[in-house]
């Protein structure tokens, strides 16, 4: 397994979201100080409303915080214009969703190189990398089929082999099992942390499944919009067990 | 509280849902209010029409149940009736009331060296020419309204006039002043104004233009001693209101009126202008009735829009409970708000696009101001049409609201595509053999074809519209390399999109098919219509300059005319109206008196002059003029050709002083004067068969070597304040004409606005509501890092895709629709209008299509390109 670098990939500092519902605010979060290391798996966990889909968003550039900054390889996002920050996404971050989010009239080929069309890349100029990407997510035969071909879990690898191909420098990864069987789940979270491996990627994943979460090399726990608690700080104690019990603890 | 009374709960949820999408709402009730407004103004147009003509002929009738007139029936061409009639009549003891008039045209003396003949599609516009009536001056009020604002009647036999108030104000004459008219000879006749009129009656004929005096002495100044030219009959009523009655009376009469008279309702003068307006009116009927079709696409369009875009509300909504009763009610009710408002501003809109017909219609008419006639049932109808066509496109939306499954709602998503059932196509494809089928296989009889095209048109439509699906995914395979080139690779992204929802894309296109082939149609039969005009123009309105007077003028007045000098030659014309004989009559309308106009020619001096155009088929043209010259003979217009069914060689029987006579057809000719209801007769024949002479219009040639402009000046310096002679070159004659067509295929343009109009409605709501339903899919593209613009320019994309395709459809569609209306106008005016391909209407459709779907989708591209990321991927 590769060590992660000591450099800070992607940093929240006292990021607060509020929202405004009718004329009530909601602190979605508070005050987030967090920090992701290049080469890392982190997860993020939280009972529901705990303000984990949120930080994801504000991470990955869709949203903007309140207050505070988020600096994403070197560059404070609410410096950006919304096309920088567009840009960055494209280049920079990889999203995998729960529900895949696949065009419908694309193949899984065509989808997964949709980012490079997107960036107006020669797609012929990239086929290696696709190819490979297809192979690493084990769709080689699957390439011609329609989202509607494929099961659930090959949909979602081909949300992973798409959230990889422009080499971001991180990828989102916003429950990504959370719509699949336990088995098809634990083969595409085997799959990221390969690829992780592999392409020497960094994931931040959001999950509330525990056994997901066990993946990672480190667990953030979030409750009401703030940080409580860390596993696997040192590279260890993030078992299933241990994570289960933090968030027994949480969910009290 | 919206709970608080439950049967009005729904109404309180479409105006809430109407209130909350305002601008699609408006969009919706514009679309409504234009299909009622269309349909409306044509029904009022048509009914304004005909009452315009009516009401023309009616006023100059008086009460009368009866005239006794010359053969000419729209009298006052020259020809005169005997005066001791008008005893032979009133000794009749059923008639009432026997009332002369004689009718001349005439100039005010200060006018005479301004006056310039003012044209209309039926010949001499009404207003330009003083009338002057002389009447009976005790008897006449009986039949006729005179209402003075001052003054009196004219003493009998006294010089005297009265005249309708607004005239005489315009030409600064009072009450005292001398009317100072030209009469034939040399002189002026001056008629003391002793009265002055109100604008209803009398004072409103020929367009307030007018002047009343006693019939003896317009007799004397006009030289017609003794003759009158009508005897309006007031017939008892118990007779007058009984028409089988009327009808026997009317055959005694004119068992008594002698040969030169005849006894007719006053209804029947409407008659011949009312058949040179029925091509006109056929048009706008078949306007009108693609208008409602678009309009139904655009109606069904939105309702299925607002259904895709309430689908997760109408599921939770069936979750809570509600049954597939209340939510088919919530859709129809919202529909039946909007049926019912925006038909009522259509109703408005109607009447004042109405008023934009009838300016058109009027110039046709040359009648001056029209009437507008708004009846309650037009308003009715339209509003009848309105709802039940708001009604009928909503239902099967509404049904498809019924069909969603609250838990597949709860999760809709974007679909990959939807099959098409082949009887949609299957049905398409037999609609559209049927429809072409209709119009060129089957020999329908000429009476029920124009029907039958109608429907036909109507049927190709609806028949091209389904047979879409087919061909959706070729076509789009073809647009989007194009697409590509244009806006990258989300272009391509967004042109693939058409194929998703194929139902949708089938009914945009059809939009756009509709748009495009009005405006190709519509384009293409005024540019044929142009070129057989011009055509028409350059080979008929021969010469240099014409020659007209307010007056008949005399034949020898030729000669003098021909020693001018610069003028090479000279030939006469003359409008003399005739009847054509029932035997030549098709079998349907043999009951009926037909009427047309006999143009009395020279064929030797007419062909040094000017020429005519046969229709194809017609032999040698040498042949057929010499023909012709023989006598006994006629051209005849290609329209009335067409109507009695007639071809060269064949014999048209015309009512003449000498009975019913036979006149062989000597060659079939284009003309396009008097909607064409023309028979071209020879001088001789004229003299021979309706004791006629004389010209309304001379047309010379300028010998070489001589400039128009000095041969005109010297015509009018030797002859022109003598007979009060207009002499017009030929050149600005026909800019006139050109004008009034010019003007009647404005109202083409605006119809193919409308078209526009509604294509863009169709494309602005399919792609809001794909834009609507891939919400998720496109924050997901923008997640993935796509720019707001590279989203614009994937709905754009998609946009040009549809346009490209409706353009390829539209396109093609609107070349057959041009050839059926071409067709279908021939088969109901018997004009043999030939379809001249001409590629600018096409590139103006192709330009039209990009424009229209480009600027179209602008709305809903950055409403998509808007749209906020997290909450679009939330959007499950």
């Amino acid at each position: 397994m590769t060590e992660p670098s000591t450099d800070v990939l992607l940093r929240a500092e006292r990021v607060t979201k509020t929202y405004q519902m009718g004329s009530v605010e909601v602190d979605a979060l508070r005050a987030v100080d967090f920090e992701v290391r290049r080469g890392e798996f982190v997860a993020i966990m939280g009972p529901s409303g705990s303000g984990k889909s949120t930080l994801l968003h504000l991470l990955g550039g869709l949203d903007q915080p309140s207050e505070g900054e988020i600096t994403l390889a070197g560059q404070p996002l609410s410096q950006l214009t919304d096309d920088e920050i567009t840009t960055v996404r494209r280049r920079k971050v990889g999203f995998i969703f729960q529900f895949y989010n696949l065009l419908p009239t694309l193949s899984a080929q065509e989808n997964i190189a949709l980012p490079l069309v997107i960036d107006g890349e020669n797609v012929g100029l990239h086929t290696a990398r696709l190819n490979t990407l297809i192979d690493l997510v084990g769709l080689t035969d699957r390439g011609d089929h329609r989202p509607d071909q494929l099961s659930g879990g090959q949909q979602q690898r081909v949300a992973i082999a798409r959230a990889f191909i422009n080499q971001p420098e991180i990828v989102l990864a916003d429950e990504p099992t959370g719509n699949l069987d336990s088995r098809t789940g634990t083969a595409i979270l085997e799959l990221l942390q390969r690829t992780c491996r592999e392409m020497q990627a960094t994931i931040l994943m959001v999950t509330h499944d525990a056994r997901a979460a066990s993946y990672a090399d480190r667990v953030v726990f979030l409750k009401d919009g703030q940080v409580v608690h860390h596993l696997g700080e040192n590279g260890k104690g993030n078992s299933v067990e241990a994570i289960m019990d933090v968030m027994a603890g949480l969910e009290l | 509280m919206l709970f608080n009374r439950p049967f009005l709960a729904p109404f309180a949820f479409a105006l809430r849902n109407m209130r909350q999408r305002m601008g699609r709402t408006l969009l919706t009730g514009l679309g409504i209010a234009l299909g009622v407004a269309v349909v409306l103004s044509i029904e009022i147009t048509n009914v304004s029409t005909l009452d315009t003509i009516n009401t023309v002929f009616n006023l100059a009738a008086g009460e009368a149940n009866l005239l006794v007139s010359t053969d000419n029936l729209l009298a006052g061409m020259g020809e005169t009736l005997p005066e001791e009639l008008v005893d032979r009549m009133a000794a009749f003891e059923e008639v009432e009331l026997a009332t002369p008039t004689l009718r001349v045209n005439t100039l005010l003396a200060s006018e005479a060296s301004e006056w310039e003949l003012e044209i209309g599609f039926t010949g001499a516009a009404a207003g330009t020419i003083l009338q002057l009536y002389g009447v009976d001056v005790v008897r006449d009020p009986e039949l006729r309204v005179y209402k003075f604002t001052a003054g009196r009647l004219p003493s009998p036999d006294a010089y005297e006039a009265v005249l309708p108030a607004d005239y005489a104000a315009e030409k600064d004459l009072a009450l005292g002043d001398d009317l100072v008219l030209l009469v034939p000879g040399s002189g002026v006749a001056r008629l003391e104004v002793v009265g002055l009129l109100a604008s209803e009656g009398v004072a409103l004929f020929n367009n307030g233009v007018v002047a009343v005096a006693p019939l003896s002495v317009v007799q004397e100044l006009f030289n017609h001693r003794g003759e009158i030219d009508e005897v309006g009959l007031k017939i008892v009523p118990a007779i007058a209101s009984d028409p089988d009655a009327l009808d026997a009376l009317k055959d005694r009469l004119e068992e008594r009126v002698g040969r030169n008279a005849r006894v007719i309702y006053p209804a029947a003068r409407g008659q011949l202008v009312s058949r040179m307006l029925a091509s006109f009116q056929a048009g706008l009927q078949l306007f009108s009735g693609i208008a409602i079709f678009v309009g139904t696409f655009l109606i069904y369009n939105t309702f299925s829009m607002t259904v895709v875009e309430r689908t997760r509300e109408i599921g939770m909504m069936r979750a809570i409970g509600m049954n597939r009763w209340h939510v088919l009610g919530l859709v129809m009710v919202e529909a039946s708000i909007l049926a019912v408002a925006g038909s009522a501003v259509g109703l408005v809109f109607g009447v004042v696009q109405a008023r934009a017909l009838m300016l058109v219609t009027g110039a046709f008419l040359a009648a001056g101001d029209a009437v507008i006639t708004v009846t309650p049932q037009a308003l009715l109808q339209s509003l009848f049409v309105g709802i039940v066509i708001t009604l009928g496109a909503a239902l099967f939306p509404a049904y498809q609201a019924t069909r969603i499954s609250p838990l597949e709602a709860l999760r809709a998503r974007a679909q990959t595509g939807e099959k098409v059932r082949p009887a949609v196509w299957v049905t398409g494809l037999v609609m559209l053999a049927l429809g072409l089928a209709n119009i060129y296989v089957i020999p329908y009889r000429a009476s029920v074809y124009f029907n039958i095209l109608q429907g036909s048109v109507l049927l190709i439509l609806a028949g091209a519209t389904l047979t879409v699906p087919l061909v959706v995914k070729a076509l789009e395979g073809a647009a989007r390399p194009w697409v590509r080139r244009l806006y990258g690779g989300e272009g391509a992204l967004g042109s693939a999109n058409v194929q998703r929802s194929v139902g949708r894309t089938t009914l945009t296109v059809a939009a756009m098919i509709v748009a495009l082939a009005m405006i190709v149609g519509i384009g293409s039969i005024s540019i044929s219509f142009e070129d057989d005009f011009t055509s028409w123009i350059n080979a008929s309105l021969g010469g240099d300059l014409y020659v007209t007077s307010p007056v008949k003028l005399r034949q020898s007045f030729l000669g003098q005319l021909a020693t001018v000098e610069g003028v090479e030659a000279a030939t006469p014309a003359r409008f003399h109206i005739v009847q054509v004989a029932a035997r030549s009559l098709p079998p349907e309308t043999a009951d009926d008196d037909d009427t047309v106009y006999f143009v009395a020619i020279e064929p030797e001096t007419y062909r040094q002059v000017s020429s005519v155009e046969f229709t194809s088929n017609q032999g040698d043209p040498e042949a057929n003029w010499q023909a012709l010259a023989g006598g006994d003979a006629v051209f005849l217009s290609s329209q009335l050709a067409e109507t009695y069914n007639l071809n060269q060689g064949d014999t048209i029987w015309l009512k003449t002083r000498r009975g019913e006579k036979p006149f062989r057809v000597a060659g079939v000719i284009v003309d396009f004067f008097a909607q064409g209801q023309t028979i071209t007769g020879t001088y001789r024949d004229l003299g021979a068969y309706f004791s006629e002479d004389g010209a309304d219009r001379i047309t010379v040639k300028v010998a070489e070597g001589y400039t128009i402009d000095e041969v005109s000046q010297r015509i009018k310096d030797r002859y022109g304040e003598q007979r009060n002679l207009n002499v017009q070159t030929t050149t600005s004659f026909k800019a006139q004409i050109q004008g009034l067509l010019d003007q009647s295929l404005a109202l083409f343009d605006v119809l193919s606005l409308i078209g526009v109009v509604i294509g863009s409605l169709g494309v602005v709501n399919t792609l809001t509501m794909n834009v609507i339903e891939r919400r998720r899919e496109i924050g997901g593209l923008r997640s993935l890092g796509m720019t707001r613009n590279q989203i614009v320019r994937m709905v754009l994309a998609e946009a040009f895709s549809l346009g490209l395709m409706g353009a390829l459809y539209g396109l093609g569609f609107g070349f057959v629709l041009a050839q059926v209306m071409i067709q279908s106008m021939n088969s109901m005016s018997g004009y043999d209008l030939e379809f001249v391909f001409s590629p600018t209407p096409f590139l103006v459709g192709l330009a039209l299509a990009a424009g229209i779907s480009q600027l179209a989708a602008l709305a809903p591209a950055r409403r998509g390109a808007a749209l906020n990321i997290v909450e679009a991927i939330k959007h499950e």
